[in-house]
């Protein structure tokens, strides 16, 4: 009931954050429509970023305890957390066609995020690959903490390389200089994708928890 | 700058399409679960 409860909060914040975009904050002045392509893209990338942290806390987690729930939390973590990359991805690609003129350039922070995505498909394709739970998780848990290594790799990339993408404005050392109403449509589409992954989180957990009654 | 609303259209449809079938793929997986469940009686 919980589960539902929450599942509803997300779909509510999830139209709030669709009606802000494109209903409230404005027209960008240098890039025009376009630019509400960010109220999706930057919100991925920090709820995939969440995700990926919680991957590594529940192997580490697993590692210290031997307790299934963790490597459950992981598992439940990890698959949202692509899907939030694969967004993030997509969504900077179709961007970067009409405002760079190309749907992809090797840069830094684009490159980085591509291994991101990719350490962390090769962590589900590992757990399919083995079948003995505690051998499986042991792996997953090592995996899990190593591939976190790679966000800060992806965030400061923008500081460490010459690139392209521009350098961050949220997460950044100095006060943001994104205009107030552009800043709570991105607060808003945040707070949806957070309420969004607690519930694939949760769901997912449930259904591990499920199928593991049904094995044993 | 041109708008592109296209562009913007897909972006959104895209993500909106993925999360969607990742829903329905956890609803369904949930479900079936829940059915082997109440037949076995767990």
């Amino acid at each position: 009931m919980a589960l539902r409860g929450l599942g509803w909060l997300a779909v509510l914040a999830l139209v709030a954050g669709v009606g802000a975009a494109f209903g409230y904050a404005p027209r960008e002045a240098v890039q025009g429509n376009v630019q509400r392509i960010m109220y999706l893209h930057v919100p991925a990338v920090l709820t995939a970023y969440l995700a990926f942290a919680l991957v590594f806390l529940g192997s580490i987690g697993y590692l210290l305890t031997r307790r299934p729930g963790w490597d459950r939390l992981a598992l439940a973590a990890a698959e949202p957390g692509v899907i939030f990359t694969g967004i993030t991805i997509a969504s900077g690609s179709i961007w970067g066609k009409p405002t760079w003129g190309t749907w992809w350039t090797w840069d830094a922070r684009l490159t980085s995020t591509a291994v991101l995505f990719l350490v962390y498909v090769g962590y589900l394709l590992l757990r399919g690959m083995i079948d003995e739970p505690d051998r499986r998780a042991r792996a997953a848990a090592v995996v899990g903490i190593l591939g976190t290594a790679n966000i800060p790799i992806v965030h400061f990339s923008v500081k460490w390389w010459r690139a392209l993408h521009q350098p961050a404005t949220i997460l950044g050392p100095e006060p943001s200089p994104i205009a107030a109403p552009i800043m709570l449509t991105l607060i808003v589409n945040w707070l949806a994708f957070t309420l969004l992954l607690l519930y694939l989180v949760a769901k997912r957990t449930e259904i591990s928890r499920l199928e593991e009654q049904h094995a044993g | 700058m041109p708008d592109n609303w296209s562009y913007v259209f897909a972006a959104y449809g895209l993500a909106g399409v993925v999360l969607l079938a990742y829903w329905r793929r956890l609803a369904g997986r949930a479900k079936s679960l829940g059915a082997r469940g109440v037949r076995r009686g767990v």
